[in-house]
């Protein structure tokens, strides 16, 4: 009996992988909400810091206002889930538990099913949002520029700052297959990015050299740019490079990571686990 | 015929099983110490930064805030070290029926359940807490008496003893609707608000961290001894919230166990 | 490259040897061993060679750590061998080629290839995506299987919600949607009842007979292989000790028989005939060694009145069991 042939796209797996990427979110709405919660305090601390530090200046610093702050932590908490990716240390339960001789007899890469899975879920994640910033724009009284530019920029800021993210911690995460005690390599990494993404602050408030640093990372191009493009301090021109930027590193990154995956594989096929 | 182990001898006894058991690992030690450092790396970034830009926060000094830094890592630490592990232990032993075992046992149950585990590393931290605070407290123009480091050292265990309270209230109330790792989420979040002096906050904000989860009262209380800018008498209200902190715990447990046994079935 | 071989499965003095950490106790080796890691080398599979072709059912038996998984494992491209070669479909299977990965399945143990907290039918979808399978035949073939197996209900619950063999079923359905054309299949009815597991073993035989499709199966249920499988690879030690018809496995590895015999004046004393294995008031079963078995039986039929007599083999398991003990006391252990 002859077989039809494969009818396999990439496109087609992304949209049944993104789909149930979101129909598990959804299961577990009750978890979103509160982690969502969860994920707040941090916004609203650095915001209620910063703003005291600008009223204390006369309204503002370093070309923050006190409502573009506002803005910028409202925004913040969006872009915070939406770089929720894959964790690097879950690779080495994957290797323990023997999951990877799942992902390895099926004919399409991890990355692939792993990627979409994450980006169907944001989809609920944005859908939780949506009262967090309403009840903070009530308390915090936020100064937006919207602008055409400015929401079709961020939509693709978004996303190409979640794909550089998730290139970067899915890459990390490939040091599992050579020690499993990686945990301290992964907190450098969060430190780092804690203070040189825009996380803790935006980089205009920090040292010269940081905001050098910085330039040079990738980290600011999954954090501060998507926030910067919303709440409306580039123009079409810094958004459009801003994206390239994006787009340049998850180049890179994919690169690194297609290169480390050839060498873990190969030393995981050769050991076994 | 030997009497049942006290209280004391009870708590001493499992926490002696429980740190051997982890200082088998000593590694954990090195891992320990470096997420330690790096926390208190980046929240002595934080604080640097803000004091780029201004000479005081509402009111605060660099060293005041440093030392109220010093405090959250210490009470935190001991947060990690004695409170979590037995949270995380009681919540194991509900879904697999062993509570109803530790019940029928003479010594109490709750003294039992909050006792048993310990982190050991995340001792760390208190050493590491501490540290900052006699670091900065030496910035301070306040002099050290006796009865003020006294007055730290209770406002310490009070604070201590009011987190324990909270978080213990916390799981007894919701381990049935929500999954254990998603509230201690939620918790250690907001217990980072209590990085920051509460006076900073806004009034609702403030009311909540005075009442709710009092994290006023466990660490910009102790903390605002050491900077002297309360006076040693604020004790008395620490003891009082702690104390009420206890009753309130206590009586949400006795209600509480009366619906964790037989949970598993 | 090798040039394509025609047979679906063929392996060539297959061998793997993994460097295990010499472990030893107490505190100074320990130390020791930091500065000074030792290691030894363990042979899981000693250059095995088998062909296996198309529309075959292959019952891969031996004991833990004979080697079947480390050897199933480089089939499906998992591990790495140390030297030899293996082709499936034409393939080199460590090189994980899509085209390969396209027509096989495997099914390892109770590992899910099954979204946990989502119902069996997403996955399934899932699946077509992965799998690149047309709209038309995946939809009949989903119907198909589904009610074959009757998992209607059990396919919109969460997987989560399923006991072990319920997750099973749900689980074979899934791993055929795609069509392979070989299947690996490790422990398929572990956790079925007796019906199920008659159920499923039908199944795969038809999607066998349907689609010459083959199978390489391990198993610890004899009846499994022996409902299954046409012919046994029989490894132990990472060697092949055996490799041909079921019928053939008693022949090769049992030196007795079993016979049973009813009679109302069976001698009170049977151990002159042979091994007394069971014993009634007027019947009993007796071991005996195979070039013995004609004499026995005749001597018995002048002994009593027999009104029945019959000749057994001895149970496969049984058979398998002794074979592996008779290896253990033959060779050095070599463990892994």
């Amino acid at each position: 009996m002859t077989r039809p042939a494969a009818e396999f796209s990439l496109i087609r797996y992304y949209r049944a992988g993104m789909r149930m990427g979101f129909q598990r979110e959804i299961q577990y709405r009750m978890r979103t909400s509160m982690m969502i919660v969860g994920f707040m305090v941090e916004p609203v601390i650095y915001l209620v810091v910063w703003t005291s530090v600008s009223e204390a200046q006369g309204g503002q610093i370093a070309g923050f206002t006190t409502g573009t702050l506002a803005a910028y932590y409202i925004v913040w908490t969006l872009v915070r889930v939406f770089n929720l990716a894959f964790a690097p240390g879950a690779w080495e339960w994957r290797i323990r538990e023997g999951r990877m001789n799942e992902f390895l007899s099926q004919p399409i890469h991890p990355f692939h099913r792993d990627f979409t899975f994450f980006a169907g879920s944001k989809f609920v994640w944005s859908i939780a949002w949506i009262p967090i910033a309403a009840f903070l724009t009530l308390i915090f009284d936020p100064v937006f520029e919207w602008s055409a530019v400015a929401v079709a920029g961020f939509v693709v800021a978004i996303w190409g700052g979640f794909l550089v993210r998730f290139l970067l911690q899915y890459w990390l995460g490939m040091i599992n297959f050579w020690t499993t005690r990686s945990s301290a390599v992964f907190g450098i990494f969060i430190a780092g990015e804690l203070v040189l993404s825009g996380r803790l602050v935006p980089l205009e408030l920090m040292p010269r050299w940081v905001e050098g640093l910085a330039a040079w990372l990738p980290f600011k191009w999954t954090f501060q740019f998507p926030i910067d493009t919303l709440i409306g301090r580039l123009d079409g021109a810094q958004i459009l490079s801003g994206i390239g930027m994006q787009v340049l590193w998850s180049a890179i990154l994919g690169g690194l990571f297609i290169a480390t995956w050839r060498q873990a594989i190969k030393r995981y096929a050769a050991v076994g686990n | 015929m030997s009497q049942p182990a006290g209280p004391v001898r009870l708590a001493v006894t499992h926490l002696r099983v429980s740190a051997l058991n982890e200082l088998q690992y000593r590694i954990n030690f090195w891992v320990q110490l470096v997420n330690s450092v790096l926390a208190l790396g980046t929240g002595l970034v934080a604080i640097a930064v803000v004091y780029t830009h201004t000479e005081s926060l509402s009111g605060w000094s660099q060293p005041e805030l440093l030392v109220v830094l010093g405090v959250h890592l210490m009470i935190g630490g001991v947060l990690r070290t004695f409170v979590e592990p037995n949270m995380w232990q009681l919540i194991s032993d509900v879904e697999w029926g062993k509570l109803d075992y530790l019940l029928t046992r003479p010594a109490d149950s709750q003294l039992i359940v909050s006792v048993r585990a310990v982190n050991v590393w995340s001792s760390i931290d208190i050493a590491l807490g501490l540290g900052v605070v006699v670091w900065a407290a030496q910035e301070i123009p306040n002099n050290v008496t006796l009865s003020g480091v006294a007055a730290f050292l209770i406002a310490l265990i009070c604070g201590s003893l009011i987190i324990y309270a909270v978080w213990l209230t916390a799981v007894t109330i919701v381990f049935k609707t929500i999954n254990i790792g998603d509230l201690m989420q939620v918790l250690n979040g907001v217990y980072e608000a209590g990085r920051w002096p509460v006076g900073i906050y806004p009034i609702w904000l403030r009311g909540t961290l005075t009442v709710l989860i009092p994290l006023a009262f466990a660490i910009t209380i102790p903390a605002e001894i050491v900077s002297g800018r309360v006076g040693w008498w604020w004790i008395l209200a620490a003891v009082g919230v702690t104390l009420a902190a206890l009753l309130v715990c206590r009586l949400v447990w006795k209600l509480g166990i009366r619906s964790y046994s037989g949970a598993s079935a | 490259m090798p040039h394509p071989v025609d047979a679906p499965v063929f392996v060539d003095a297959l061998t793997k040897t993994f460097k295990v950490p010499v472990r030893e106790s107490g505190l100074g080796q320990s130390i020791r061993s930091l500065f000074n890691r030792e290691f030894r080398q363990v042979e899981a599979v000693k250059e095995v060679s088998f062909e296996i072709a198309r529309g075959e059912i292959v019952g891969f038996l031996g004991p833990n750590g004979a080697g079947k998984t480390t050897t199933i494992k480089m089939l499906t491209g998992l591990l790495y061998p140390t030297s030899g070669t293996a082709q499936v479909l034409g393939h080199v299977p460590w090189r994980r080629e899509k085209e390969l990965l396209r027509r096989i399945s495997l099914v390892m143990g109770q590992r899910n290839n099954l979204q946990w907290d989502l119902p069996a039918l997403d996955s399934f979808d899932l699946n077509k995506a992965i799998y690149g399978i047309p709209d038309k035949e995946f939809q009949q073939r989903k119907t198909d299987y589904i009610e074959v197996m009757d998992v209607g209900d059990l396919v919109t619950k969460p997987v989560r919600n399923l006991s072990l063999g319920e997750r099973m079923k749900v689980e074979i359905v899934g791993t055929l949607l795609h069509r392979p054309d070989v299947l690996f299949l490790d422990e398929p009815t572990i956790g079925l009842d007796v019906s199920m597991q008659r159920r499923l073993r039908q199944f795969l035989l038809d999607y066998n007979s349907e689609f010459e499709a083959t199978v390489l199966l391990t198993s610890h249920y004899m009846a499994d292989v022996s409902a299954m499988a046409s012919r046994v690879i029989v490894i132990d030690s990472g060697s092949i000790l055996y490799d041909g018809p079921l019928s053939g496995l008693s022949e090769r590895f049992s030196a007795t028989k079993t016979i049973r015999v009813e009679a109302p004046d069976l001698p009170a004393d049977l151990s002159p005939f042979g091994r007394v294995l069971e014993r009634g008031q007027e019947r009993a079963a007796i071991e005996v060694e195979r070039d013995q078995v004609s004499t026995v039986a005749g001597q018995l039929l002048r002994v009593a009145t027999v009104t029945d007599l019959g000749i057994e083999e001895t149970p496969l398991e049984d058979v398998i069991d002794r074979v592996f003990t008779q290896q253990k006391v033959e060779h050095d252990p070599t463990g892994g």
